[in-house]
This record gives C-alpha cells, sequence and structure tokens, in this order.
C-alpha cells in the first residue's frame, strides 16, 4: 500500500506539471510565432510603401524624380535601417546610402512591383557585421538599376528581446507548475489516503472505524460517504450473524436443556438414561463446532479479541495434557518446539485447533504409530505441523476434508462429527494463517503457517 | 469443616426459562441451600443488588437484559456473592467472555444436573472459605505444600508434574465434593470447551496410581459419569480431611 502511495503522487505532480508546461509553452510559442509574423508583415508593408512612393515618383518625371526621392531618404535612413541604390547603366551611381551594387545580387522583377522580394546579407553593420536585408532589385527602362532594401535588425532585435523574456518565464512557469501539481496531488491524494487509512483500520479489524469530522460536499466526500454506507453494512450482517448465532444457540440448546432435565426424571434404566444423556452431548458438541466454525468465518481477518499469544507454550501445553493418552493408546508423540513463537490471537481458538489435531491423530492412528508435532519460526510466519505415521487421508477426501461434516466413508465406526478439520480451517483463515495439507507417502501431515506478531 | 452448623447459604436464581429454573432450584435445595427465584433481569439486578446472597447464578438472553452486564452492577452495589452463568450461549467465546467480565463460573446449557451441582458445590465452598488460603492442607497423612508446591504421604515425597500439581490443589481445595473432567479442564488446563477424547481421565488416573501407591489406598475416587472426588478418608476413620 505504503509504496504505491509515493509513486502516484509523483505521477499526480509530474502529469499535472507536464500539462501546464505544456500549454504554457505552446502558448508563449504562438505568441511569438505570431510577433515574428507581425514583424515580418510590418517590414514587408514598409517596403511596400516605398515602392508604391517610387512609382508614383518615376510616374511622374522618371529617373530624376527617383533620384531625388532617393537622395531625400538616403539622408534620413542609415544603411542598418534601409539601403537605397539607383545606378544608371554605366554603374555611376545616381543616388543611394550605398557606395556600390552589392556582389551576387541580379536584378529581378517589374519596376516596382512588391514582388519578387530577395533576401541577402551585407556587411554594412558597424564594424562591418552583416546584416540580413529584405528587399528588391530591378532593371528600369534605359538601363538604369535600381535596388532598395529594408534591414531584417529591427525585427531580429525585437524577437531576441521576445526569446530572452520568454526563457526565465518558461523556466519559473516550469517551476510554478511543478508546484501546482505538487499542491493539487498533495490536496487530492491527502483524501484518498484518508479513505485507504480508514480501509486499513477495517482490514486489521475495526469494522466500526470511520472517518471523523464534516464531509465535503464533493466527490471525495461521496467517496466517503459510500465507504461509510458500505462499512455500516458490513458491520449490520456482522452484527446480525452474530445475533443469529445467538438466537439459534439460545432456541436449541433451552429445549435441549429441557430435555436433558426431563431424562433425569425419566423412570428408566440407568444405561438408557446416560446414553440419550450422551447423544444430547454429541449434539451439543456438533452444535458449538458449527457455531464456532461459522462464528470464526463471519469474523475472518478481523480482531477483536485478539492477544499476544505464546504458541510455543501453548503448543507444550497441549503436547503435555495429550502425551499420557498417547502412551496408553501405543503411540509416540513427540514435539519439537522452538521456544518464543508468538502469535496475535484468541488463545482458546488455537487450543481449539491443537485439540482437534492431537484428538484426530490419537483417534486415527493404532498402536506403534508415531505422532509429531513442531513449530518453527521463519522470515515471517510461524510453521506449525502435525503430522502422523497414521492411515492417512483417502484420496477421494483429500481436497475437500476441510468443508463441514466431510468424513472418509471407511471412518464411519470412529466417533467424530466431521467438523474437527473444518474448524482447523475456519480458525486458520481467521487468524489469517495458511494452511497446507502436502501429500504423504504414508500418514497424515498439516501445515498451518501463523503469521507472526511483529516485534 | 466446622462442627457449628453454618446457616443455609442463599442462592439467587435470575432465569426465565421454567424447566431451567427447576432443575436450578433443586440443586440449589441438595446443597441445602435457600433458593429464591424471580425470571426476568430487572427484578433478579434490583435483588442481586440488595445484598445478602452467596450465590447468584444468572441466565443470559433474559427479558430485559444480559446476566453478564448485571455482574458489574452488582459488583458495584457491593454485593460479595460468587456470580454464576447459566446459559445457552455456551461456545468457548461465550464462557471466556463471561469469566472475563466478572463471573466466578459460566456453565453451558445443556447442562448436567450433576455438573450443576459440583458446580454450586464448589463455589459454595470457595463462599465459606472466605480469601484464606493456607500454605498447608493435610488430609490424614498426606500433605500437601502449597508454596513449595510438593505433595508429601508422612515421610515420603511423592514427585509430581507442574500440571500434576495444579490438579491435586484444585481436586484438594474441593475435597470431599465431586469435581467434574469440565471443571478440571477449565481450572487446571483453562479450556474452555469439551474434546472428544476424555484426556482428563488419563491424568487423574495418573495421578491417582501415583498417591495411592504413596498413601497405600485410594485417594482420588471415581464417580461414576459424574466425575472424581477427592477424599483420603473415604475408606479410612470416617474423620473429613480439613482444608
Amino acid at each position: 500500500m505504503r509504496h504505491r502511495r509515493g509513486t502516484a503522487s509523483l505521477r499526480v505532480t509530474l502529469g499535472i506539471a507536464a500539462g501546464i508546461i505544456v500549454i504554457s509553452l505552446s502558448a508563449m510559442g504562438l505568441q511569438y510565432q505570431l510577433t515574428a509574423r507581425a514583424l515580418a508583415a510590418r517590414q514587408a508593408e514598409l517596403l511596400e510603401t516605398d515602392l508604391e512612393a517610387f512609382a508614383a515618383n518615376y510616374q511622374q518625371r522618371r529617373i530624376p524624380a527617383l533620384r531625388q526621392a532617393i537622395d531625400f531618404r538616403s539622408e534620413t535612413m542609415v544603411p542598418d535601417e534601409a539601403i537605397y541604390l539607383l545606378q544608371d547603366r554605366e554603374g555611376v551611381k545616381l543616388a543611394g546610402n550605398i557606395d556600390g551594387w552589392p556582389l551576387g545580387i541580379a536584378p529581378e522583377g517589374a519596376r516596382f512591383a512588391p514582388d519578387p522580394v530577395l533576401v541577402y546579407h551585407l556587411p554594412l553593420g558597424p564594424g562591418g557585421t552583416e546584416i540580413a536585408y529584405r528587399g528588391i532589385a530591378r532593371e528600369l527602362p534605359g538601363g538604369f538599376r535600381f535596388l532598395t532594401a529594408r534591414a531584417e535588425t529591427p525585427r531580429e532585435a525585437t524577437l531576441a528581446r521576445l526569446r530572452a523574456v520568454i526563457l526565465p518565464v518558461a523556466a519559473g512557469l516550469v517551476a510554478l507548475a511543478l508546484l501546482a501539481g505538487w499542491l493539487t496531488s498533495r490536496w487530492v491524494l491527502a483524501r484518498i489516503e484518508r479513505i485507504n487509512r480508514l480501509a486499513d483500520r477495517v482490514a486489521a479489524g475495526d469494522l466500526s472505524a470511520r472517518l471523523p469530522g464534516q464531509r465535503p460536499d464533493d466527490e471525495f466526500g461521496l467517496l466517503e460517504t459510500h465507504v461509510h454506507a458500505m462499512l455500516d453494512r458490513i458491520e449490520a450482517l456482522n452484527r446480525a450473524t452474530q445475533s443469529l448465532s445467538d438466537l439459534i444457540a439460545h432456541e436449541l440448546r433451552t429445549p435441549l436443556n429441557r430435555i436433558l432435565q426431563k431424562i433425569r426424571a425419566l423412570d428408566a434404566p440407568g444405561e438408557r438414561k446416560a446414553e440419550l444423556e450422551a447423544e444430547i452431548h454429541a449434539t451439543t458438541r456438533t452444535f458449538n463446532a458449527l457455531l464456532d466454525i461459522s462464528s470464526a468465518e463471519a469474523s475472518s481477518g478481523t480482531r477483536p479479541g485478539f492477544s499476544p499469544v505464546d504458541l510455543s507454550e501453548l503448543a507444550a501445553e497441549l503436547v503435555e495434557l495429550y502425551q499420557p493418552l498417547a502412551e496408553d493408546k501405543g503411540l509416540s508423540l513427540g514435539a519439537d518446539l522452538s521456544a518464543g513463537c508468538i502469535v496475535l490471537a484468541e488463545r482458546n481458538l488455537i487450543a481449539q485447533v491443537l485439540t482437534n489435531l492431537l484428538d484426530n491423530a490419537i483417534k486415527f492412528c493404532a498402536p506403534g504409530d508415531t505422532i509429531a508435532l513442531s513449530l518453527h519460526p521463519s522470515e515471517a510466519r510461524h510453521l506449525m505441523v502435525v503430522e502422523d505415521s497414521g492411515p492417512g487421508l483417502p484420496a477421494e477426501i483429500r481436497s475437500e476434508v476441510t468443508r463441514r461434516f466431510v468424513r472418509a466413508e471407511r471412518d464411519r465406526a470412529v466417533p467424530g462429527h466431521g467438523l474437527g478439520l473444518a474448524l482447523v480451517q475456519a480458525v486458520a483463515t481467521h487468524h489469517g494463517a495458511r494452511l497446507a495439507l502436502p501429500d504423504t507417502a504414508k500418514g497424515f501431515r498439516i501445515e498451518i503457517s501463523w503469521p507472526r506478531l511483529a516485534d | 469443616m466446622q462442627d457449628t452448623p453454618r446457616p443455609a447459604p442463599r442462592i439467587l436464581i435470575v432465569e426465565d426459562d421454567l424447566e431451567a429454573a427447576e432443575a436450578l432450584r433443586s440443586a440449589a435445595l441438595d446443597l441445602g441451600a435457600e433458593a429464591h427465584l424471580v425470571d426476568t433481569y430487572d427484578e433478579g439486578l434490583a435483588q442481586a443488588s440488595s445484598g445478602g446472597w452467596d450465590i447468584i447464578v444468572f441466565d443470559r438472553m433474559l427479558p430485559g437484559g444480559d446476566g453478564i452486564d448485571a455482574i458489574a452492577r452488582i459488583r458495584a452495589a457491593g454485593s460479595t456473592a460468587l456470580v454464576m452463568i447459566v446459559s445457552a450461549l455456551g461456545r468457548a467465546a461465550n464462557k471466556i467472555e463471561g469469566l472475563e467480565k466478572g463471573a466466578d463460573d459460566y456453565l453451558a446449557k445443556p447442562f448436567d444436573p450433576d455438573e450443576l451441582r459440583a458446580r454450586l458445590r464448589a463455589l459454595q465452598r470457595r463462599a465459606s472459605m472466605g480469601g484464606i488460603d493456607n500454605d498447608l492442607a493435610v488430609f490424614g497423612a498426606l500433605e500437601i505444600r502449597m508454596k513449595a508446591r510438593t505433595v508429601h504421604v508422612g515421610a515420603t515425597h511423592v514427585p509430581v508434574s507442574p500440571k500434576e500439581f495444579e490438579l491435586i490443589s484444585f481436586l484438594a481445595r474441593n475435597a470431599g465434593e465431586v469435581v467434574t473432567r469440565m471443571q478440571l479442564l477449565e481450572n487446571v488446563w483453562n479450556l474452555h470447551f469439551d474434546p472428544q477424547t476424555n484426556v482428563v481421565d488419563v491424568h487423574v488416573g495418573r495421578l491417582r496410581r501415583k498417591l495411592e501407591q504413596a498413601a497405600g489406598q485410594p485417594v482420588i475416587h471415581t464417580e461414576r459419569g459424574e466425575g472424581y472426588v477427592f477424599d483420603p478418608a473415604r475408606d479410612g476413620a470416617g474423620a473429613a480431611g480439613r482444608a
């Protein structure tokens, strides 16, 4: 549970941050593109306006007017911003703010049409640095060559300033996005963690655990309400099961008691009466076992009434209890118990498991057989093994021997109610223990691994 | 016990089932006790709290309440009576719950009248002995030293295992009275359910042989179908053992 919480938190944090970052960087990228385009459009417009003016001059008085216009502009414009040049057919400069026709540029297009536009670099910047230009180069009637272009510098400078702003802003955004992601994930996961903690407490056996405080009127509040409703239902069912078995006990035992008292008052031979009494006691025992099984099953995984039990000590006591009986039957009952195997358990139920197993072993074994009980700790569990060299389980009931009332046909004559192993199974499950009935060449072997009590 | 006759013990029976109540009353009368019968929780609680009882027998699942919830209130009212729960809630878990909530004994229905009598007698004895716990219990030649946890017959030490010592001391505390197998399982082995095999018989048998060998006469007697009686003087001079 715990380790998954960490990765979920990281995932949510990164997911939210990535979302914010992608959206804001895209927005900034778009803004940059739009700005670059707007700047380019403005440059193109300036060039077009120039060309329209030159076209009008040329229309009026041809080259002299054009020359005058260029001279006028050349006075105010430096080559950093815009260049102008008008030459005659011999290549003599008539007007302009640059000296000669730049190499590598061939006149192209008709008179003052805005297209085609040429893009080129000229070393006209301060200290001879290259500057990008957008402009036109044309050959006018009479062999005159005319060139004008606008420097891209202002546009590039604006874009560079924009880029310089974008970078730190993007870095800040990433940081803010991570923070926002972290805060959101913390908030969301804290709400989920509340419910997880509740689930942990319930799993640990506290069916009456509920979340304290007001439930907010949102989806999480609704989830908590649903979880609470489920727990209420489970608790009610559990209580109903318990009170039903109490009721059954009351409604059956009270009449059984009346019968028993009446048997005593009967005018019948003592033997006959003892027989009837024994029947009633056997019925009660079966009945107890059934109730014990359903009670253990109903409360599987829950821990009320659990306390630390020294399994080693209890096992030793029960071996001591059964030792003389085994000896009298000519059986050898051996115990190999590691000390200090502590489990969280209901002592009485574990005692019932052990007596059921030892009872069975003694009941089914013949003189000369051996019975062994061992208990050893391992990493997370205490492994308890009861095995004997008796007749073992018939193959046909092996798989279902832990079900109620399942008994082997051959054992019909042996007293018992067929509930012993069912109770063992129910109690094991109740304690979170694992039960195994491994195949054995001879005899019977049962392994129960109890979860050890955390130190 | 004492030569001067003790006043008859007073037993309050709170039970709503007529048959059970009658069985309880007749067991109480057999013990020479004065029995008083009520059949609801509230009346039982009121009577129990009024005091003057030696033993209170309370049912559970009574009209009006559960007998084990009454125990604390009876104690709070200052009663020193011993409380025995007799109930149809007879699983081991129920018994342990009852004992943990302060019951002095817990008998499951259906009950054997003999079992009931034996338990009432044990309670009665506890009530009359009070809190006195002698270190030395002497039964003729047989001596039980409680602190040293040893058993002697005359000058001979009888070796007993720790469980056997607990067994003999429980039997000795109820000397002269029938003690049932269930009582032994509960008091000596702390087991509150009935194993299918009679494991207890084998233990008592071994202890009996040991003691008989040392004492030269039976010390523990079997009451057929009922249980055991610890009575070193039964075949002897007739004087009751003194605890």
